[in-house]
């Protein structure tokens, strides 16, 4: 495995590890509902759990595998890193509060007029 | 043979948005009303991918909120441009049920002929 591959299966595991621990749904998933989670073969993702486990991001626990504290941290930020200033409002957007969040004929009456009003 | 709704292809977007329009959702929130429009709670990867694509997407955004009983959980809400994708598939599925509703009602013109004919042959 490449170090570039290992870096970015890295962060979806370890964001995912800490969404599913977060919602309740699982302290130690085994590799089977891991893989099963991120819609990737079981086989493609059993090299890059034991080599987080040597890094010590995860650790073993029973048949399973669970976030250390350092995986913990690291997947919370990089999750919340991964989508920073996404979603901000651009020049000539409206509000949140808009009107045109009411129906479909708003939402599109806004849009234009937002278009007419772009310099 | 199965008996599982057919549900539009894509069909959990749409809904996601939905859920997230009537209130801002933790992900196990999302996964119980999911429950009432035809979905197995048994799939929290699906909505887990699906959340990410809306939220690269920019359709939803997305916050850890501190909790002081486990850890922190993240909390989905709708942007304004995922507001507006609703509505565009909103509208778009409104068109596909006049396309269903046609074909339901040919077909219950054609199950109703069957079942009188089944009766006018059962009565010779």
């Amino acid at each position: 495995m490449g170090e570039l591959d290992a870096l970015r299966v890295r962060e979806d595991v370890l964001q995912a590890m800490y969404w599913i621990r977060s919602e309740g749904l699982g302290e130690a998933p085994q590799r089977e509902e891991l893989a099963r989670f991120l819609a990737v073969p079981k086989e493609t993702l059993t090299p890059y759990l034991d080599r987080f486990v040597d890094e010590g991001y995860l650790e073993r626990v029973g048949d399973g595998f669970a976030l250390t504290d350092f995986g913990a941290q690291l997947g919370k930020r990089s999750f919340a890193e991964e989508f920073a200033g996404l979603t901000g409002q651009a020049h000539g957007e409206c509000d949140e509060d808009c009107w045109c969040h009411e129906s479909p004929d708003e939402a599109a009456r806004c849009l234009e007029e937002r278009k007419q009003h772009v310099h | 043979m199965s008996t599982e709704p057919a549900l539009p292809r894509n069909f959990l977007r749409p809904c996601l948005l939905l859920l997230l329009r009537e209130q801002p959702a933790h992900g196990y929130d999302l996964l119980e009303r999911l429950r009432s429009l035809g979905f197995d709670r048994d799939d929290p990867g699906g909505l887990y991918r699906s959340l990410r694509s809306l939220e690269r997407d920019g359709l939803v955004c997305s916050a850890w909120e501190r909790s002081t009983s486990g850890p922190d959980r993240r909390t989905y809400k709708l942007t304004r441009a995922g507001m507006e994708e609703l509505h565009a598939r909103t509208k778009a599925l409104a068109e596909a049920r006049e396309t269903l509703d046609i074909f339901l009602s040919r077909y219950a013109e054609f199950v109703t002929l069957r079942g009188a004919e089944t009766r006018v042959e059962a009565r010779r």
